[in-house]
């Protein structure tokens, strides 16, 4: 099975939501990252034939899925941002209708529906209004909700918005498991949920994709821009502001380890570490400073102790990284 | 298909708002069944009486004249029933004393009471003229038709979700699904339409069992012609039975309530959210009752047959026959059957076209 988009255009008035965007999906789980406004649910919309592209095409094994119709959405399972629901339906009855809309009939459709309910944690409030649910189960009956036809296509937009720790991890084993022959694609802000599951994942920025590869090989993109450097705990918010700092870790003798996205060493005592996807992200999506002059200017030039102390004035490097990161 | 059809028609009935909506408009027409029968008035060789009292003296005064209306009827009726003290200066013709008395008075007596001098043939042409107890139908259906217009409105309130309800979010699950675009889009139509026609039957039913209950089941074969002057100054001018009378109302009401829902149905789909459809759908359907358009204009005789007055009945009804003695009011019929055919396919069409946003 192969999903491809060709020149895959959305524009709405004259933002470019996806812009020319050509990809080819075979089964596997498809990780999507990108910062709020990246086009990522755009993108999703237009894989579910929610929404009609302005240019291009996607097509489902050299087949326009607009022509597919009905028999493209059979094989579609899709979890919206945010899902609507009805309040007063039971979860069980919400399953049921679902599955009357995806064509599920009969025993199959309410032991399927049953099944998942198991799986995702709900079998116990199957009887229960939504309206009483939780964040959490609500996602967690949108998850079900998606995988009711046994899709070979499934897209979960935020997936694991509302889950805590347990239920997220229960989710990624779910979805490890389903995914075998199918294609899964899945946004999230979670870096860590898409770095467990996802065997390739695709980084979106300003409706196109950016960079696209398994998880091990994108992040060699920074390898050696990621440093972990030491500073006085109460000069940490300086770095934070100045710095691109993907972490940070208070430790008990009054120090804090910062991990800083730099193309140079940021200060004397850093040492390069192995980037990971959250660097990845922060690398790609990191916001500009308030104001590279400002920042600069209350940075190290009243109180340099701090920066005297990892043995390097960082301020310029800062004023450079941001135009750096501005012209990727 | 069928279970779809459910499934969208519990979401429609299920609805808080139109279980008030509806509540409301049923027990606003009981008001206007109790309230017409409690000031039911009648008086007759010195017994005043009202409420059921007076439905009973005016059933027991039409009992002694029923069937056909002739000219020895009249003059038995005028002898018995005309004001006999003097009318102290009002016109006799307006004076009320009991239903029967009434319709007699204002066809067949002068000012002072005494025959006018007219026949049947003069006043009803070759018509022949059951006559019995026929107020209480009449009341009754004009209670209905109150009623009915309110309903219209509870169906405008009861089908603005259909489709821009799901707006809100659930369109993304609707519509990415493999039925969304098609048996579902179909279904919620149908349901609407269905959830319209239930409420139409629920509110007929209530009416017409309160209806026999208040008045029982006397009359129904009798003229609609030959009722109290109040009941028949600019009504329908021509010879129905009150069963026919009942027959028309209730299907024009079916009918009525039809091409209100397609309205709605359209104007579901097109909106966004269901207030704004409410809003909308209730000014599409009430602007042909407000445009000032006089009931002798041509122009009207089409107006007449849209939902808004298929409601109101009367006035649709008032506008004469066909040839074949059929009133001109059933032209409403192939009209609710056009709105349904363009509601229920344009209503689908827009939603399965609809892209989430």
């Amino acid at each position: 099975m192969e999903l491809k988009t060709v020149e895959l255009t959305k524009q709405y008035g004259k933002k470019k939501a996806v812009y020319h965007m050509s990809v080819t999906l075979n089964a596997g789980v498809y990780g999507l990252l990108g910062a709020n406004g990246a086009g990522k649910t755009t993108l999703m919309r237009l894989l579910c034939a929610l929404q009609r592209p302005t240019e291009g095409r996607i097509l489902l094994d050299g087949k326009n899925i607009e022509k597919l119709g009905e028999g493209y959405r059979n094989l579609l399972g899709y979890l919206p941002q945010g899902f609507g629901y009805y309040p007063d339906f039971r979860a069980i009855d919400f399953l049921r209708y679902i599955a009357a809309l995806k064509g599920l009939e009969g025993k199959a459709g309410e032991r399927r529906a049953w099944e998942l309910l198991e799986e995702v944690g709900l079998s116990c409030e199957a009887r229960h209004r939504i309206k009483t649910f939780s964040g959490g189960m609500k996602q967690r009956l949108g998850i079900a909700q998606a995988m009711l036809n046994d899709p070979r296509i499934l897209i979960l937009d935020e997936p694991t918005t509302g889950l805590d720790p347990k239920e997220r991890v229960r989710f990624r084993n779910l979805i490890s498991a389903f995914s075998k022959g199918r294609i899964v694609i899945l946004s999230t802000h979670i870096v860590s949920d898409v770095e467990f599951i996802a065997e390739r994942i695709l980084v979106m920025k300003s409706g196109q994709i950016v960079h696209y590869g398994r998880p091990g090989e994108i992040t060699s993109e920074i390898q050696g821009q990621v440093w972990e450097c030491v500073v006085p705990a109460g000069h940490a918010d300086r770095y934070v502001a100045e710095l691109n700092v993907s972490n940070l870790r208070n430790e008990r003798d009054g120090r804090t380890v910062l991990r800083v996205i730099a193309g140079e060493r940021p200060m004397g005592n850093a040492r390069l570490v192995d980037p990971n996807l959250e660097d990845l992200y922060l690398y790609y999506f990191r916001e500009q400073p308030a104001g590279g002059r400002r920042a600069r200017g209350w940075g190290l030039s009243e109180d340099a102790s701090g920066a005297e102390e990892c043995g390097r004035d960082f301020g310029s490097d800062v004023e450079s990284q941001c135009e750096g990161g501005d012209e990727r | 298909m069928r279970k779809l059809i459910g499934y969208e028609l519990r979401k429609l009935l299920g609805k808080r708002l139109t279980q008030m909506a509806f509540l409301a408009v049923l027990l606003l027409s009981a008001l206007f069944s109790i309230s017409t029968y409690q000031n039911k008035y009648a008086s007759y060789g010195g017994i005043q009486a009202s409420g059921g009292e007076a439905v009973a003296l005016d059933k027991e005064i039409a009992a002694r004249y029923a069937g056909i209306l002739t000219d020895e009827k009249v003059q038995q009726m005028l002898a018995d029933l005309a004001p006999k003290s003097g009318p102290q200066g009002l016109n006799a013709i307006y004076l009320y004393q009991n239903a029967m008395q009434s319709a007699v008075s204002a066809r067949f007596s002068d000012m002072y009471g005494n025959w006018n001098g007219l026949r049947v043939a003069d006043v009803f042409g070759e018509e022949e003229i059951r006559i019995g107890y026929v107020d209480g139908w009449i009341c009754a259906s004009r209670d209905m038709q109150k009623g009915f217009l309110f309903l219209s409105f509870v169906i405008l309130i009861m089908l603005a979700p259909v489709y821009s309800g799901e707006y809100g979010g659930v369109d993304s699950l609707i519509l990415a699904s493999r039925y969304g675009r098609t048996k579902c889009a179909g279904a919620k139509a149908l349901a609407g339409i269905l959830a319209a026609l239930l409420a139409t039957a629920a509110m007929v039913a209530c009416n017409m069992g309160a209806a026999f209950l208040l008045y029982g089941s006397e009359g129904l074969d009798c003229s609609i012609l030959f009722a109290r002057l109040i009941l028949t100054e600019g009504y329908i001018p021509y010879n129905l039975t009150c069963g026919a009378l009942l027959g028309y109302q209730i299907l024009l009401s079916f009918a009525g309530a039809v091409g209100t829902a397609a309205v709605a149905l359209v104007l579901s789909a097109a909106c966004r959210n269901p207030m704004i459809t409410i809003v909308a759908s209730a000014a599409v359907h009430i602007v042909p009752a407000l445009l000032p358009v006089p009931e002798s204009s041509p122009l009207f005789r089409l107006l007449a047959l849209l939902p808004v007055y298929q409601m109101q009945f009367e006035s649709l009804m008032s506008l004469g026959q066909l040839r074949g003695g059929l009133p001109y009011a059933v032209w409403a019929l192939p009209v609710s059957a056009g709105l349904l055919a363009v509601g229920y396919g344009a209503s689908r069409r827009i939603f399965a076209s609809h892209e989430v946003s």
